[in-house]
């Protein structure tokens, strides 16, 4: 920066602008943010529980396919099927 | 490695040495520009929002040249700009909330 000049005495008005929008928006960014945290920690918390059920049903579901495919596979290959399986 | 540690007081000196020209130049403009108003601007606050208001209502606004108005633009735009950098300070980030 080659010259500066002397510095400039900026209007009341503008300096009062900005120091009001800087503390309104950190005061805005603190509240919304502690809004979202709140909705956050809601969902989050249903979203356990869902996923608790969701892996229950997802495990049921593979034990079931994975007995069918067994039996399929001894069809296949020629195997006989144990009468307890 | 004994020698690299017995460099980093020599180096941290010659950075302070490097920047206190220029952090002097900072604070020079930053003591006029920057602070905050004090209590005795508080009338030329009024002062300032009046003739914007004035002009906006006699329709002076209309007759300052393209240049003044672009300036006014872009003071505008900084002066709403620090609201944004504001809610970055508050949020704690700077791109997004980290709920």
């Amino acid at each position: 920066m080659a010259t500066l000049g002397a510095p400039v005495r900026v209007s009341p008005l503008i300096k009062f602008g900005r120091w009001t929008a800087l503390v309104t928006g950190i005061l805005y960014g603190r509240s919304h943010f502690n809004s979202l945290k709140a909705k956050e920690a809601v969902i989050r918390e249903e979203e356990t529980k869902k996923q608790a059920i969701r892996d229950a049903q997802l495990a049921e579901e593979k034990l079931k396919n994975n007995k069918q495919e067994m039996i399929y596979l001894a069809g296949e290959a020629g195997v006989k099927v144990p009468p307890n399986f | 490695m004994s020698k690299l540690i017995a460099r980093i007081p020599v180096l941290a000196k010659s950075a302070v040495d490097s920047a206190t020209p220029k952090l002097n130049t900072f604070m020079r403009y930053a003591k006029v520009e920057l602070v905050p108003p004090t209590p005795a601007e508080v009338g030329g606050v009024a002062q300032g929002f009046n003739n914007i208001m004035k002009s906006a209502q006699t329709g002076a606004w209309k007759n300052i040249p393209v240049k003044d108005a672009w300036r006014n633009v872009l003071v505008t735009t900084e002066v709403l700009c620090w609201f944004f950098i504001g809610e970055c300070i508050g949020k704690g980030t700077f791109v997004g909330y980290q709920v």
